[in-house]
């Protein structure tokens, strides 16, 4: 829409090299393929919303992209590493915040650092440091004893103590409560992203992927569905509520099935949807001028959540 | 921290359209002044934990329409053309109710004979203060009126 670009703070732009990139992945357990031919790119500096069903592979695409599964076929370049061959590099520039929590509960948070260190090339306190005093976390006592959103909130401050430059969070907000998982969202909004660094995260929570990511996937049976700027989606993916004056023969419905941009049509006596992609001022246009008189037109904008499930029905219908 | 702003991500709105409509709006009324200083990406992303790219990209949409400007040091600030960067969005706004006005009142049953009857009216109601009552198509009797009304119209300016 906008070419200029006003001298902001630096927070990524679409022209450098992405920073995830998979090439017909295939993943398989057994026979049975979790991730099944699957292409995504993921543009730097962006807030990525990974979303799928449950059992999409959202979790086996992660822990493909961090060499901790091997593909059965397939490219997958993170930060523009081999994470096959170089996964070693892929790891110690990547922050990894998983779903389970898998810290050690009787450490400190020093104690902890301190091991953290350990495993690190370019480790810096000083990042942890800070993060755990944004969060407000003691020090002092053992981590067994901490809230779930504190440990959240701890293993995003350790994973960001070798100050990568791609984040990747597999449902960092699982278990918190509303408040908690706001704070948790709103630093990596406002302290992360805001750095220029890239964070992808898989989630089941539409509504907070859809507050916070810039860019989102969609994935199901191990394949992407969709994957675009979130608001880009909004803008071209939109219902067009056609009201007729008398009902519409069979053929016209047909015919509006055929038209360009449109995705699906479900059709109620006088009243038909259609599920549009593109220009929906332009398909209107088209439609009113076709011979059959109409009463109303209305064009209703999409949330994530219809999108979503406009989606995972609409079969073959998605791009 | 800017409390007119209010934006809702789960609108069909796309966020960094709802964000370039509430401030326009915020110039339109006043609320923001020409030289008045923008909160930065970083703030507002915080403010509103929304990806600082939308913020981003509704400011670079603000400076597309000549809104508001980024200067080196100083930060976003409100520039001072505001009426007339905003004049070609207003008047594309306004034909666009020209268009879905006359598809309602077509959708009403409304002739085209009627409709441009009307709008003669409203035109001369207007422009040439004849005061034709709602109903009345015909306007050409109202020509020597129009001189006594054109003044109460000034008048109410």
């Amino acid at each position: 829409m906008s070419d200029m670009s006003a001298a902001q703070e630096s927070v990524g732009n679409s022209r450098q090299p992405a920073a995830i990139e998979l090439r017909n992945l295939v993943v398989k357990y057994g026979e049975r393929p979790a991730v099944n031919g699957l292409n995504l790119t993921v543009p730097t500096g962006t807030i990525f919303g990974f979303l799928g069903p449950n059992g999409a592979g959202k979790t086996t695409t992660i822990k493909t992209m961090l060499g901790l599964r091997q593909p059965q076929a397939g490219n997958v370049r993170v930060l523009g590493y081999d994470a096959v061959a170089e996964s070693m590099e892929v790891r110690a520039r990547v922050g990894y915040v998983s779903e389970v929590n898998s810290l050690y509960d009787f450490l400190t948070i020093p104690q902890l650092s301190a091991f953290c260190r350990s495993a690190s090339r370019q480790w810096n306190q000083g990042i942890v440091d800070r993060y755990v005093g944004v969060f407000g976390l003691p020090t002092k006592i053992k981590v067994g004893r901490f809230s779930k959103g504190m440990q959240s909130q701890l293993a995003l401050s350790l994973a960001l103590g070798s100050n990568p430059d791609l984040l990747i969070l597999d449902e960092p907000t699982a278990g918190l409560d509303p408040l908690a998982r706001h704070e948790f969202l709103n630093k990596l909004v406002a302290e992360i992203a805001a750095e220029g660094k890239t964070v992808f995260f898989s989630s089941h929570i539409l509504s907070e992927v859809e507050a916070v990511a810039d860019w989102v996937a969609i994935i199901r049976d191990g394949a992407l569905v969709v994957c675009d700027e979130l608001d880009h989606l909004k803008q071209t993916q939109k219902t067009l509520k056609l009201t007729y004056a008398n009902l519409p023969p069979a053929a016209e419905v047909q015919a509006l099935r055929d038209l360009p941009g449109v995705m699906s049509v479900a059709q109620e006596g006088r009243s038909v949807r259609l599920l549009t992609h593109g220009d929906v001022e332009a398909l209107s246009q088209t439609i009113q001028a076709r011979p059959y008189a109409l009463r109303g037109v209305e064009i209703v904008d999409l949330d994530l959540e219809d999108l979503f499930l406009e989606y995972m029905k609409g079969g073959d219908n998605g791009r | 921290m800017p409390n007119w702003l209010d934006v809702n991500p789960r609108s069909g709105v796309p966020l960094y359209v709802q964000l370039v409509q509430q401030i326009t709006h915020a110039m339109e009324i006043g609320i923001l002044q020409t030289g008045e200083q923008l909160p930065t990406v970083r703030q507002l992303a915080s403010e509103l934990t929304i990806a600082p790219n939308t913020i981003v990209k509704a400011y670079d949409e603000l400076a597309h329409l000549g809104l508001i400007e980024s200067r080196q040091g100083v930060g976003t600030i409100v520039t001072a053309n505001l009426n007339g960067a905003l004049r070609p969005h207003q008047l594309e706004t306004i034909f666009e109710r020209l268009d879905a006005l006359v598809r309602d009142a077509a959708n009403l049953g409304v002739s085209e004979q009627e409709l441009r009857a009307r709008f003669e009216a409203a035109l001369a109601r207007f422009y040439r203060g004849v005061q034709g009552r709602e109903g009345e198509g015909d306007t050409h009797d109202g020509a020597t009126r129009a001189t006594v009304d054109r003044q109460q119209f000034s008048r109410k300016e």
